[in-house]
């Protein structure tokens, strides 16, 4: 299981959709990694990879929304680590859809989201966190 | 090599460690040698640009790698395939990162490199350096060994 409680914020609304995006993770892990022949998993590897770029883009949205109305003071690194994270996918897409689905290079893209997410959601979103139950209005 | 280079790598290994891993890795040994190599199974290998040049090395057993890899997916991997290599990589990538970080609170500019990863027995790295300084550190995952070949 790639989710760990000390990963929520205490903001039920974020809280909520980082586990939806841990656990999309975590099944696009297994799905990579299952050892079936690639032709059987790559429809749900595909699938799951557009998901999941649409996906960050409503969370981080959403979380960004949220920033603005508490007034947290670190929106734009924040908003910029974003673009970093959704540029970071991007660019896996971009070189699937050139070199297609390959085994190896979805291998490769899962073990980068995996230490993204944990790093986004484990260090820089807990300081809204913080922020929150200190000056959001909780 | 000044102490602070060592200490900003060592803290951004401790802070990184901790953060990914419920780990926290403690200083063991401080030592000099003449080559940037390792005999454990996996390496990783980052490139420093900028004030600071050269190369810093992490390398571990295979099974102190495989741990690193279920404590963060909670799958546990028989083998370094392009996942476990890819995901380690990362660790040490965003390690270098944090470090750079520090290191240009002291007005210390550095990029890192994306990182190499090796698995398999000894292997060594062409420096820039005469010295590597090797910086061994006790987790409870086993040890690892963070080497640096660094000069301004």
């Amino acid at each position: 299981m790639l989710w760990k409680e000390k990963y929520r914020v205490g903001v039920p609304l974020i809280d909520q959709q980082h586990e939806e995006l841990f656990e999309r993770v975590s099944n696009f892990i297994k799905t990579a990694l299952n050892g079936a022949p690639w032709e059987e998993r790559m429809e749900s590897v595909k699938e799951t990879m557009y998901f999941m770029q649409d996906y960050v883009i409503v969370h981080f949205d959403e979380e960004e929304k949220l920033q603005q109305s508490i007034g947290y003071p670190d929106y734009p690194a924040h908003h910029e680590a974003h673009e970093v994270f959704k540029k970071g996918i991007d660019d896996y897409v971009v070189l699937f859809n050139e070199e297609g689905f390959s085994e190896e290079k979805i291998q490769e893209f899962a073990g980068k989201l995996m230490t993204w997410l944990i790093v986004h959601v484990g260090k820089t979103d807990q300081k809204i966190g913080e922020f929150y139950m200190k000056d959001g209005g909780l | 090599m000044k102490a602070e280079y060592v200490n900003a790598f060592y803290k951004a290994t401790q802070e990184v460690f901790k953060l990914m891993l419920d780990v926290v890795p403690e200083k063991k040994n401080l030592s000099v040698l003449e080559d940037l190599a390792s005999s454990k199974d996996a390496s990783v290998l980052l490139g420093v640009t900028g004030d600071l040049k050269g190369s810093v090395l992490f390398s571990m057993s295979k099974d102190t790698a495989l741990e690193m890899i279920r404590i963060m997916s909670g799958m546990q991997l028989e083998s370094l395939d392009t996942f476990a290599s890819s995901a380690l990589g990362e660790v040490a990538n965003i390690i270098g990162g944090n470090a750079a970080t520090i290191l240009s609170q002291n007005e210390c500019i550095c990029d890192i490199v994306p990182p190499q990863i090796f698995v398999g027995s000894y292997r060594s790295y062409s420096t820039a350096t005469r010295q590597t300084l090797l910086l061994s550190l006790d987790t409870d995952i086993g040890p690892i060994d963070v080497s640096l070949a660094l000069k301004e």
